[in-house]
């Protein structure tokens, strides 16, 4: 007994030293990332920011609301600088449960557009996805689309398909609706368009566009980068899916086009703050926002680099500029409202 | 009385008892953890949920046990009753080729199934009917082809090992070999095949992937709808604990019918069980009842994966893939082996303890299984967090030293986090071969002067190994394809196979999650060869 004991001291001992150990060989600068986004386009960049900066990119890899879920639990100790997320909404949520600290940066606050970062420098916006109709122009005529409420027209019954409410765009979708309406208007909507669906909700966006293509429905709603990474397949039947529909932008003559982001803000405990600011930075920049927009097919934020040839090719359009702050307050409601319409 | 009483667990503790205690708050601290969050409540959306979408949700999720149960012990039982009991073709090879499909992590062979029948796919070209395989039909179906060997692996075990007695008792009274099967041994298996059953039926509730993606709302898409899209962790919580009552309940109830049959088989006469031949028609008939559940489970998703690693392997396949594989294959090995130790130090410490009211305590073990693996994260951060935080005021005040998180982002918590997981897996064919067990070896051994641990090596040790083994090929191949607590809890620099696969798959990079998928269900196979060559021997 006395053995086990020395041996389960000694290996506790063995391990704090090392950590120890590792503390005094801090002199390396690092950065630790929790990130929603695993994308090969990021690791791409984090592999650049380390070369380019000797700051080595740690990274910690799952859904956003668990990685807050850690952050909540690990409290003042926790490792985490930058919390990454591919939506607007959860780092709303992430700033109201004080997961985020202001980060003060000129470069930043130029570089990024007012309604696409937090009021108070909490988290600023990396990349844009527009959430738009697509088509089959056989069927459709694309003078009969206009905006997101319209889909709820007695025309579309039976012949729209979109994905489960569980869908965090779908969830901001509806959280611009009420943000720019009311609930009320919400509901109608939501209601309106489950009435007018051509199948119960399933399978991702990809899924609806191939659905839009076998005919299971006449348009889609869906995000734009999937239509982007359907035509980049290697899978020979979904580029031709993808080059069977067509994209409209709704709402062009009022508020504009929905777009949602992924973003990132500097952890309230950061140990690496300056570093978590730099890093941040080098995503905002003209270079890392290339390789976002060529790559991953998102619109980039900073205005200085151009959307791909492929977006391009879809036409510019207006977005709606409602601060995205909105769309993380909203973000609970419209979950609520899509469960009273029966939205899947 | 009641210093009795006291006197009794004076009398009654032994080494073996404080031993199981302390492994009885060992796994069960991150369950604990979890139900004592529980006792907080619900957050505010808990009316809203309970009237508008759980009814759904709980009508989908029974519908879906009840289907999959039908399901995976047809699949599972006959397989391996033919297996272990006929000359068939191919039958060396069947018999670990039957455990393959659990290789494949059930979301990746959900979307194989709706990558094969959709728009574009394999089935649509060389037919002209559409069908449509994203419904509850076709989830009970694919979840129902990727977890049978749970039932299979553990009738076999029985099978396999049971004595020739019963059969040859029952053929020489005049029992036709129909009647034999279901009148004895089915019902003998049937500690076997629960504890197998079980398993799939864990599994089924915590699925999450697969159900998704075909759009079927079930209890724990409701878990993680409260989470997720309701901002409320403590409501999926709250969820996950009333989960876990009902699995609970449900295993109490199924042990309780059986409390009183004793299950022990007379050990004397242990030879394997004779085959039969029968004529050549009957061999290929049989063969293809046993090849069928490896056809669906197996060969179609992985043909499907192939196709898409095909188009893929350029843009997806690199030299880091090897190293991400042996990284894999080392956590996988390692959490086996921790994992079946903890099993049957849990099962035997129970055994050899003699204090009465600790025995049903041993159940607490498997609990982890019965949680979403997000949600048991959560309750192995709450004290592995509690006990770092305390380790770093403690060297900061006794030696001044500042130290970091000493077990957070290791090893050694990730490996804690599946002993937890999958102790499960690994206790429940344990469990059933050695209740199977005749006591009177065991008793002669103690009757001749040795102790338990001289008696467990040399006598029940022998038994039980195809058990051991089986346990560990369980435990290996979900651990290769765990997900939810492989994100949360791995060290920075460790990367998975299961983790590539879900970073493209969630992506929507369906094909592209082909070649890790691939890796994942290939390197699982070897050591499954190779520990059901052990088992055959044994």
């Amino acid at each position: 007994m006395k053995k086990i004991v020395s041996i389960i001291l000694l290996s506790v001992l063995a391990i704090a030293c090392k950590s120890e150990k590792k503390q005094a060989d801090k002199k390396e600068q690092e950065v630790n990332v929790y990130t929603h986004r695993h994308y090969a386009s990021d690791q791409e960049l984090f592999a650049q920011f380390e070369k380019q900066t000797g700051i080595k990119v740690n990274v910690v890899n799952a859904n956003a609301d668990e990685l807050m879920q850690k952050m909540t639990l690990e409290g003042a100790q926790s490792p985490a600088d930058v919390l990454i997320t591919v939506d607007a909404g959860r780092l709303v949520r992430a700033k109201n449960k004080g997961l985020l600290q202001a980060a003060s940066s000129e470069f930043l606050e130029k570089t990024i557009p007012a309604h696409l970062k937090d009021v108070d420098n909490n988290w600023f916006s990396l990349t844009k996805r527009a959430r738009v109709i697509v088509y089959n122009p056989q069927k459709v005529n694309a003078a009969d689309l206009s905006t997101y409420e319209a889909l709820t027209d007695k025309k579309w019954n039976n012949k729209i398909l979109v994905r489960s409410s569980s869908n965090i765009y779908n969830q901001s979708l509806l959280a611009s609706i009420i943000a720019n309406s009311d609930e009320d208007t919400a509901t109608n909507w939501a209601t309106g368009v489950v009435a007018n669906m051509a199948r119960s909700p399933k399978g991702n966006d990809r899924d609806q566009i191939k659905a839009v293509v076998a005919g299971e429905g006449d348009l889609a709603i869906v995000n734009t980068y999937y239509i982007g990474k359907l035509l980049d397949s290697k899978d020979p039947d979904e580029v031709k899916a993808g080059e069977g529909i067509k994209v409209f932008f709704p709402n062009q003559n009022n508020r504009g086009t929905h777009i949602n982001v992924s973003g990132a803000g500097v952890a309230k405990y950061a140990p690496n703050k300056a570093n978590a600011i730099k890093f941040i930075e080098f995503l905002a920049s003209k270079e890392a926002q290339k390789v976002f927009a060529e790559t991953n097919f998102e619109y980039p934020v900073n205005e200085a680099v151009q959307a791909s040839e492929l977006l391009k090719s879809w036409g510019t359009f207006k977005e709606d500029k409602l601060s995205l702050s909105k769309l993380g307050e909203n973000n609970k409601k419209a979950v609520l409202v899509f469960d009273n319409a029966g939205w899947k | 009385m009641k210093l009795k009483r006291l006197y009794n667990i004076k009398r009654d503790t032994n080494k073996w008892s404080i031993i199981l205690l302390t492994i009885v708050l060992f796994v069960s601290i991150p369950v604990l953890s979890i139900v004592i969050s529980a006792f907080d409540g619900p957050g505010e959306s808990w009316h809203h949920i309970l009237t508008t979408v759980l009814p759904t949700y709980l009508e989908n999720s029974f519908w879906l046990v009840v289907g999959t149960s039908i399901l995976t012990l047809l699949l599972g039982i006959s397989s391996a009753w033919i297996v272990s009991r006929y000359t068939i073709p191919f039958k060396k090879q069947l018999e670990w080729l039957l455990i393959l499909p659990l290789a494949i992590p059930s979301y990746i062979t959900a979307y194989s199934y709706a990558g094969f029948f959709d728009y574009g796919g394999f089935f649509l070209k060389i037919s002209t009917l559409k069908v449509d395989i994203m419904n509850i039909y076709g989830l009970v179906f694919v979840l129902s082809v990727s977890l049978y060997p749970y039932v299979y692996v553990a009738s076999r075990a029985f099978f396999v090992n049971q004595s020739n007695n019963i059969i040859e008792a029952s053929k020489l009274l005049g029992a036709s070999e129909r009647k034999t099967f279901f009148k004895l041994i089915l019902p003998l298996a049937r500690p076997a095949f629960v504890g197998g059953l079980i398993l799939v039926l864990m599994e089924v509730l915590n699925d999450y992937g697969a159900a998704k993606y075909f759009g079927i709302n079930t209890f724990t898409t409701g878990i993680f709808r409260a989470w997720f899209s309701l901002e409320e962790p403590e409501t999926a919580i709250y969820l996950s604990v009333i989960l876990l009552v009902c699995i609970l309940l449900f295993i109490l109830i199924e042990k309780r019918q059986r409390r009183n049959i004793g299950y022990f088989n007379s050990v004397k006469n242990h030879r394997e069980v004779k085959k039969i031949s029968t004529s050549k028609n009957r061999q290929y008939f049989l063969f293809l009842i046993v090849v069928l559940p490896f056809f669906l489970g197996f060969i179609i998703p992985v043909a499907q994966l192939f196709y898409w690693a095909f188009l893929t392997y350029s843009d997806v396949f690199n030299a880091s893939f090897l190293l991400i594989a042996f990284q894999s294959l080392g956590i996988s090995l390692l959490s086996a082996i921790f994992t079946v130790f903890c099993a049957l130090l849990f099962i035997f410490a129970s055994k050899w303890n003699r204090l009465s009211f600790l025995k049903s305590v041993e159940k607490i073990g498997i609990l982890g299984y019965a949680i979403p693996g997000a949600i048991i994260a959560i309750g192995i951060l709450i004290p592995s967090l509690a006990l770092d935080k305390a380790l770093i005021v403690f060297f900061k005040n006794v030696f001044d030293i500042k130290i970091g998180f000493v077990l957070n982002g290791t090893i050694i918590i990730l490996i804690y986090a599946f002993v937890i997981r999958y102790l499960a897996v690994a206790y429940s064919p344990i469990e059933a071969s050695s209740l199977k067990q005749g006591n009177s070896l065991v008793e002669a051994s103690k009757l001749l002067g040795k102790g338990n641990i001289f008696t467990f090596f040399k006598v029940e040790f022998a038994t039980i190994k195809p058990a051991i083994l089986s346990g560990c090929i369980l435990v290996f191949v979900d651990v290769m394809k765990e997900l939810p607590l492989t994100l949360i809890l791995k060290p920075y620099n460790i990367n998975t196979l299961a983790v590539k696969a879900y970073e493209y798959a969630s992506d929507e990079l369906i094909a592209e999650a082909a070649i890790p998928s691939l890796c994942i269900i290939f390197t699982g196979i070897l050591p499954i060869i190779f520990l059901n060559r052990l088992i055959s021997k044994a």
